[in-house]
């Protein structure tokens, strides 16, 4: 029972990167691109801590991976942040909106 | 061969689009790639550590895990700036 859940976390694992990867390299702007990043830095980093105690049982690496977990789930978000506030900074050249920026939606419309 | 080691192929493998969105297209996409391509690592090595029944060695993606933010956070400081 325990091999066949840690295999199951092991699956999802590599299912959730290659989804990741995929999804990143379909999207067509890089700020679309970023949104990807959650899979591998939320799921597949959730789940590697479930899979190691499975594996080992509680020891030092089922702690170290929830380290991990915590580290890339918590620090994602701020790198995500940071970089799509370099994209617009780099294209715009300012940070916080003006009247005149164009605000861009997903379905490729927008409004001025 | 371990399971874990198999599931480490996998993700290793995810190694292969990422490189192809660092080696190409403009700075802004190569920089998500990089971003993507250093979580993949972390995971990569927590994979392999157990895979390889070196449980000592998972300081080694806790610290690229540590690292990430500081990579994504200098890279996209550089690349709003000077590049």
């Amino acid at each position: 029972m325990i091999h066949a859940i840690e295999l199951t976390l092991l699956t999802l694992i590599a299912v959730a990167c290659w989804i990741g990867c995929i999804g990143m390299l379909r999207m067509h702007t890089p700020t679309q691109a970023l949104h990807y990043l959650a899979l591998p830095a939320g799921i597949a980093s959730a789940l590697l801590p479930f899979a190691v105690f499975c594996a080992t049982g509680w020891s030092m690496a089922t702690a170290k991976a929830v380290l991990i977990a915590l580290f890339l789930s918590a620090t994602n978000s701020v790198v995500a942040h940071a970089t799509a506030r370099a994209f617009r900074v780099r294209r715009h050249g300012h940070w916080k909106p003006e009247p005149n920026d164009r605000i861009e939606f997903l379905g490729g419309s927008s409004m001025q | 061969m371990s399971p874990w080691l198999i599931a480490a192929y996998a993700v290793g493998a995810c190694l292969v689009p990422c490189a192809f969105m660092c080696l190409r297209g403009s700075p802004e996409h190569r920089l998500a790639g990089l971003e993507m391509t250093s979580t993949i690592v972390a995971i990569l090595l927590a994979l392999m550590t157990v895979g390889l029944n070196r449980l000592v060695f998972m300081d080694l993606p806790l610290t690229v895990a540590v690292l990430t933010l500081g990579s994504g956070l200098v890279f996209a400081r550089f690349l709003e700036k000077h590049l």
